[in-house]
């Protein structure tokens, strides 16, 4: 594998349903030794990495209730926040610039579907699912009518 | 709790999600509707899944195993590895297809979705923990330390849990 389709393949997994590093695993199975290699590259990933995550859960719920656990816990959730909001700007960062790139209006509507499916689920208590797939049609539509309008410009 | 509702609930989640964490807002919107978890045990599940080894994404597990022992782990493992497998089946369809522009403004719209759903289920997991000045600084320092890209997670969670243990 070279590391133009590994880039290629990412991208793909970027976009496909779950977990991206669950879906590389899957397609790098599928390729060196197909159905069993699947089987293979995802019980290599899952067994050890799902072992210790269910063993250090156990441990926690055993401690949960030690002093000092507690205490630690108060901290350690703000920090799991704070790192949630970076991940989460790194996540809308370029979508935004692509918006913006195509224009001011393209950049408002981002931001609309960004705040608006917030306040969706937030406050109206819509299904997250339903948000979603509504945030994806809009998205669709407007850049299919942009293109549109693009090339009904270029041809006189 | 209701383990085959539960499945169902972690596989559509994940189903709809395009990445480790993009499940979150879904399973809490549907578990906490039900009663079955808490902002806390949401809270305690991504700091073990940050801490843990693998993909971000088994913070999931640790939840299942909070709200339901080994058997809602396990319920997990599979609800979160069989939407991962639709990859063989979009992948043809995807390569065709993603140059087209509704196919980008889909994909757009979605992940802009997914952050603005995403901020206040953190916001709430925040409040868990209570709104004072220590929570404060901490989720300061943490994004500080976050945007920095030096420093690992682990290291991260770890001098937040030892400091507030101190301060007491």
């Amino acid at each position: 594998m070279t590391a133009d389709e590994f880039t290629r393949e990412w991208a793909l997994c970027q976009v496909a349903p779950g977990i991206n590093l669950l879906g590389i695993t899957i397609l790098i199975g599928r390729r060196l030794a197909g159905g069993p290699g699947i089987v293979i590259a995802l019980a290599g990933l899952l067994l050890p990495s799902v072992t210790i995550t269910i063993l250090m859960t156990a441990f926690y719920a055993r401690v949960r209730h030690a002093p000092g656990v507690q205490a630690a816990l108060q901290g350690i959730i703000p920090a799991t926040v704070g790192l949630g909001l970076v991940t989460s700007w790194d996540m809308a960062l370029p979508l935004l610039q692509a918006s913006q790139r195509e224009g001011k209006a393209s950049l408002g509507l981002s931001l609309l579907i960004l705040a608006g499916a917030g306040l969706a689920v937030a406050w109206w208590h819509l299904p997250v699912v339903l948000v979603l797939c509504g945030a994806g049609v809009v998205g669709a539509l407007a850049q299919w009518m942009r293109q549109r309008a693009i090339q009904s410009d270029v041809r006189p | 709790m209701n383990p085959l509702v539960y499945f169902w609930l972690a596989f559509k989640a994940s189903l709809f999600s395009t990445s480790g964490t993009g499940n979150l807002p879904s399973m809490h919107d549907d578990l906490l509707a039900r009663g079955w978890a808490t902002d806390r045990q949401f809270a305690e599940s991504l700091a073990v899944g940050q801490v843990s080894p693998g993909p971000s994404g088994l913070w999931v597990i640790s939840l299942g195993y909070l709200i339901d022992g080994l058997r809602g782990a396990l319920l997990t493992l599979v609800a979160i590895t069989l939407p991962p497998l639709l990859i063989l089946a979009v992948e043809r369809l995807y390569r065709r297809v993603k140059h087209h522009p509704a196919v980008e403004g889909f994909v757009r719209g979605l992940g802009l979705a997914v952050v603005g759903i995403f901020i206040p289920v953190l916001f709430r997991i925040l409040a868990s923990a209570g709104w004072d000045i220590k929570t404060f600084v901490i989720t300061a320092a943490a994004i500080v330390a976050g945007a920095t890209r030096r420093v690992p997670v682990i290291v991260v969670l770890i001098v937040a849990g030892v400091v507030s243990a101190l301060l007491g």
